[in-house]
């Protein structure tokens, strides 16, 4: 395949008596859409976690744009530029969305400043055009834990945005908004990454969601990519639909 | 009751108000990011009053001029912060958080009792006076009483430059963003890529570094003797309950009531000079056990 930017190479993770990665391996190339689907609680979590750094894997190696990044921090992996955003977002609640912006900015950057006021930051309009673009401009200065879980998702995404990472790895976009937000939220987001030319994994139950955004399809089942293929070729595997759909054909 | 006596209470009270106020906050500070009630914290008060009468004394001995004595007090505040108090962060406190607070306590108590015989070993038993900086910038009259400028102007302006300087820190700036961000939710601080740890270790220097500086301002009013860290500690206690704890402008006005509490009772009731803080705080603490300032809050795990 051209143009990989991260290849997952047989990883292996066992937590007590769960074999959370068996030999788990994707290739991710430039530009792509990849969906991961499987059954609830089957690790896909886990998954994203080995590729971010937050987990280590017992064997196999992460390769990002030809480096081995398998044993670095998340911090570290972050700076090389492979973004994340959670299931649940991770925001401080009692913080304006923008002073979320510029902290995880701060964080990620090390700029820190004991002087100079946060808002002055010298990244401070990127990050407002950055919200712009996420169509969040006007609530900037609300406070999070007053908008609705939809704008938190995007929120959430945003600021994994804000170093303006090559790949993002999205751990269930839509989950937990509204099914009238859900493709108002995958718009956004996809003309946000096509505009930044962000290539992106996400993890995603709504088979809606996955026909309609992912160009490409991988299934999740017993700690290892098991299929993989286009969506129309996956949501159509009657072995898929039988296990991890959940509708006969 | 001559009026006079109340008005040098009343900027008895001030001085000392200012002095507790720094100790306090610092206490305050470390408990509200750290979760710890650090008990060491009357021994940067005590190191740092030694070091910086013993850096004004070496500046006597050799003849440089006076005014170097206030650089040298913040230097050596400074010092005491970050050597002292980094090292018992580095060395011991980093182990134990998140664990029982009763292991916490001893863990700050046996750094206390080491820290006060170090003291001991190092400035000898015999009182340290170095009073040459308050000497230097004089008396002010005021209404006919003569006060010194170092009580009645420097420490004031000295503890409202911290309050109006820790607030501008916490709430504006990134840095001090972090420290709020980490004690509001720990686990989004480390997805964001916020090192907990270093903010941690911050936080225990700037705290420490504060009581310090209380000490190293209080060198020059006082004779240094074994034993100052505890009863500044005690205090400070008591100033930081009231407030409740991890409240900055809350200890700010409890460390004024205490401070014009304890000097009335100096002037008008002799005998309750030392009750007087701890029945203010219990008569505060009976009416709102949270603090006056405090907002009953479940902390988010």
């Amino acid at each position: 395949m051209s143009g990989v930017i991260l290849e997952a190479d047989d990883l292996h993770l066992r937590f007590g008596g769960v074999q959370a990665a068996n030999g788990a391996s994707l290739k991710v190339a430039a530009n792509e859409r990849i969906a991961i689907i499987g059954p609830n609680g089957a690790g896909k979590t886990t998954f994203i976690n080995l590729c971010t750094g937050y987990l280590k894997p017992q064997s196999g190696r992460v390769v990002f744009n030809g480096q081995d990044v398998t044993r670095l921090s998340p911090r570290a992996i972050t700076r090389l530029g492979v973004g994340r955003s959670f299931q649940i977002p991770q925001l401080f609640l009692d913080n304006t969305v923008i002073d979320n912006l510029l902290l995880a900015l701060s964080a990620r950057e090390g700029s820190w400043s004991p002087f100079t006021p946060m808002l002055r930051h010298p990244k401070a309009e990127e990050m407002w055009a950055l919200l712009d673009l996420v169509g969040l401009k006007e609530t900037g200065n609300r406070i999070v834990r007053e908008l609705p879980e939809g704008m938190r998702k995007l929120i959430d995404i945003a600021v994994a945005l804000a170093l303006e990472p090559k790949l993002i790895f999205m751990d269930e976009p839509t989950s937990g908004v509204s099914s009238t937000e859900k493709f108002q939220v995958m718009d956004t987001l996809t003309r946000v990454l096509d505009a930044r030319a962000t290539t992106a994994v996400f993890v995603e139950h709504d088979m809606d969601v996955v026909a309609r955004y992912a160009n490409r399809v991988a299934v999740w089942a017993g700690g290892r990519i098991a299929h993989q293929g286009t969506p129309e070729e996956i949501l159509n595997h009657p072995e898929v639909r039988e296990t991890v759909i959940g509708v006969g054909v | 009751m001559p009026p006079e006596m109340l008005l040098l209470a009343a900027l008895d009270g001030l001085a000392y108000g200012s002095l507790i106020f720094l100790v306090a906050v610092g206490l305050s500070l470390i408990f509200g990011v750290l979760g710890i009630v650090n008990v060491a914290h009357g021994s940067f008060y005590a190191i740092g009053a030694y070091v910086a009468a013993a850096g004004v004394l070496a500046l006597g001995a050799a003849g440089l001029p006076t005014w170097l004595a206030f650089p040298t007090l913040l230097i050596a505040a400074a010092l005491v912060g970050i050597l002292v108090g980094g090292l018992v962060e580095i060395a011991l406190l980093r182990r134990v958080y998140g664990k029982e607070e009763v292991l916490q306590l001893i863990v700050t108590f046996a750094v206390f009792m080491i820290l006060e015989d170090a003291q001991k070993v190092v400035f000898g038993v015999q009182p340290y006076f170095a009073n040459a900086p308050m000497n230097w910038l004089g008396t002010v009259e005021v209404f006919g009483i003569f006060y010194t400028t170092y009580q009645l102007i420097l420490m004031p302006l000295v503890a409202l430059a911290v309050l109006v300087g820790l607030r501008f820190f916490l709430r504006r700036t990134s840095f001090g963003r972090a420290i709020v961000a980490v004690t509001q939710d720990r686990e989004a601080a480390t997805a964001m890529g916020i090192d907990a740890a270093r903010v941690y270790l911050i936080t225990f220097i700037i705290g420490a570094s504060l009581a310090a500086l209380g000490g190293a301002l209080a060198s020059a009013t006082t004779s240094l003797t074994p034993g100052i860290g505890a009863g500044t500690l005690v205090l400070s206690f008591a100033v930081a309950a009231i407030a409740g704890l991890g409240r900055i402008e809350g200890a700010a006005v409890a460390a004024l009531l205490i401070g014009l509490g304890r000097s009335a009772a100096v002037y008008f009731a002799p005998e309750f000079d030392v009750l007087i803080p701890y029945l203010i705080m219990m008569v505060v603490l009976l009416v709102r056990p949270q603090g006056l300032f405090s907002t009953v809050q479940t902390r988010k795990v």
